[in-house]
């Protein structure tokens, strides 16, 4: 844990550690990665945050329950060093998810409805820093009325509403009219507008690393933003 | 109960404030009016009297409208005020000097009570009515100081019928403001009683009908277990779904957390029980925020296509709710075959509009409504 994004962009296969409390969750996961060689490997688990830390992962897939004990508060903690984070959890509530994506995680998986393929996918995107949205969190995000909240455009809205409660994103496409592709667009800008808003970005460094993890630009572009940034023309 | 405190209230607030109207309108007919008659002989300019007798009455007239409508004074007081003190002015020009704080000076009694009226359930009464008051009183004793009127006497008698003058009125826009408030807090108390009522009542109602569910599922898992004692095979995929079924029953018991039942939700919950007691596997994911309140015919709309569409699930089952302010969205998938779907939307007379879709073996149904008039 603690490696950052921007150092170490994921090569080879993908490394998870899991925080989990229920052995059988632990090796339902496992099984879920299958055995090495697999794009994704589990390379540490244990009951406690604690029991994982100080191990290199490429993404931390947690449970918010331990022990009967949520650690929506941690989860902010665990972000601030770089650490990708996947919310791992049956607390599908709207404001749980907003809670610890405000907090920095990169997804919030439902174990209600997760499946090898949308979990592997998740893991994936997430350790490639592009944006993902799961069902829960498109619902957690279509429905956000808070002052603050990110301005969504209707399509955007419309897309993760049907996103949440359809079976696929096919079926949004054909019910919106448009292209699965534009559909995972709708979804993607929506995210990426949550993340910005979500996460505080001070300063213009911060900013520029959101834009990286949200897959806004691309790292070997920095160098030109630099230059357009420290440009000293009018304002 | 807690209605009838309100109506109490309300009615303490209307009462008080038409209370000083009425005290203008006795002091203005039954003194002002008299004097103003009865003394015409003794007044220097008497029409002049009149006229600021009238002017009074408008200004009266203007209080009690808004006093009647609202319980409280004009929007715009400023300007009123300052025609109320021009009364007092025209009323002490109108007297021969000497009857200065005589009987026919009756202007700088009466426009106190104007300014009562004024002022009445303004945020920043106290403030107002002492700067009326006080201005009132300056007037009298720059009349009082032009016509050579300050030796001992003159000063005793102003000091005397000011400081009356300003008690009554002070004293009874105070008492009032005091009936008010108490009024007010023993309706918020009301309030918050009822309230804890409710959520009491709620809370029991919800731990009643969990204890029936849980009552229900026990029974489930004793049948499971009991079959498992006796010889079921576990790999039978009869007997697995079965365990499946029930841990996800019980898992949604366990992760539930919406403490106040809404109707949509029960209604929902109702047709999900029923769809699971026919070995329907069926994912709920929360439903989290509160619903925003619909209007008559609107639950049912929203429920009636995908409630069809869940009845009718052969295996499998998935309900969602989502729900703003301004929108709330019912959708059910399901792997119904027989359930007829409209390609087009179907547009209830509530508002309500339900898609249909088939895909890979599954329908996915959604009703939506919109709230029409979201600033509401």
């Amino acid at each position: 844990m603690g490696q950052q994004h921007l150092a170490e962009p994921v090569t080879g296969p993908v490394t998870v550690a899991l925080v989990e409390d229920h052995q059988v969750v632990v090796d339902g996961v496992r099984s879920w990665f299958g055995p090495p060689p697999s794009p994704v490997e589990l390379v540490a688990e244990g009951p406690t945050i604690e029991a994982v830390q100080g191990v290199e992962a490429d993404v931390l897939l947690l449970d918010l329950n331990l022990n009967g004990t949520m650690v929506v508060d941690r989860v902010a903690e665990l972000c601030q060093g770089g650490q990708r984070v996947i919310v791992f959890s049956e607390h599908e509530e709207p404001e749980t998810v907003r809670a610890v994506l405000d907090a920095g995680a990169s997804a919030f998986i439902g174990k209600g409805r997760a499946t090898r393929e949308s979990c592997l996918e998740t893991i994936m995107e997430v350790a490639a820093d592009r944006p993902t949205v799961t069902p829960p969190m498109a619902q957690a995000i279509a429905t956000d009325e808070r002052p603050h909240r990110p301005q969504l455009s209707d399509k955007e809205r419309e897309a993760l509403l049907f996103w949440f409660q359809s079976m696929s994103k096919a079926s949004v496409a054909a019910r919106m009219g448009i292209k699965e592709r534009t559909v995972r667009q709708y979804i993607d800008r929506a995210r990426v507008k949550y993340a910005a808003a979500g996460r505080p970005a001070p300063t213009k460094e911060k900013l520029l690393i959101c834009a990286i993890q949200d897959g806004l630009i691309q790292p070997d572009e920095v160098t030109i933003y630099t230059s357009l940034a420290a440009d000293p023309g009018p304002r | 109960m807690t209605e009838e405190i309100e109506q109490v209230a309300q009615r303490y607030a209307r009462y008080t404030a038409l209370g000083a109207a009425v005290i203008a309108a006795v002091w203005h007919l039954g003194y002002d009016l008299t004097v103003t008659l009865t003394g015409w002989p003794a007044y220097r300019l008497p029409w002049l009297n009149v006229a600021a007798w009238l002017v009074y009455t408008a200004v009266f007239a203007v209080a009690l409208r808004s006093l009647a409508r609202e319980s409280r004074g004009p929007a715009r007081i400023r300007e009123l005020a300052v025609v109320t003190l021009a009364v007092d002015v025209m009323g002490i020009v109108a007297i021969e000097p000497r009857e200065l704080l005589g009987i026919s000076d009756w202007a700088w009694g009466s426009i106190g009570w104007i300014g009562v009226m004024l002022v009445w359930g303004r945020p920043r009464w106290r403030r107002e009515l002492i700067a009326i008051l006080a201005a009132n009183a300056a007037v009298m004793l720059a009349a009082m100081a032009l016509t050579g009127m300050l030796d001992r006497v003159a000063i005793s008698k102003y000091l005397v019928v000011i400081v009356g003058g300003i008690t009554m009125q002070l004293g009874y826009t105070w008492g009032c403001h005091l009936l008010r408030t108490r009024a007010e807090d023993a309706v918020l108390l009301a309030r918050r009683l009822a309230a804890d009522d409710a959520l009491r009542e709620s809370a029991q109602r919800i731990h009643t009908d969990r204890l029936r569910r849980y009552a229900a599922i026990r029974d489930v898992a004793e049948e499971l277990l009991q079959q498992l004692a006796d010889g079921a095979d576990p790999g039978d995929p009869q007997v697995r779904d079965g365990c499946t079924a029930g841990a996800m029953r019980l898992r949604r018991l366990i992760t539930e957390r919406e403490d106040v039942p809404d109707e949509l939700v029960s209604a929902l919950r109702e047709r999900i029980e029923a769809a699971e007691r026919r070995k329907v596997m069926v994912t709920v994911p929360p439903f989290g925020d509160y619903l925003p309140c619909l209007p008559d015919g609107v639950r049912e709309d929203l429920l009636r296509a995908p409630v069809r569409a869940l009845d009718g699930a052969r295996t499998r089952a998935r309900v969602t709710v989502s729900a703003m302010s301004t929108m709330v969205s019912v959708a059910v998938v399901a792997d119904n075959d027989d359930l007829p779907v409209s390609a087009a939307p179907v547009r209830e007379p509530s508002g309500v509009v339900v898609t249909y879709q088939r895909q890979g073996g599954e329908v996915w149904v959604n009703s939506i409504w919109q709230n029409p008039s979201p600033g509401r």
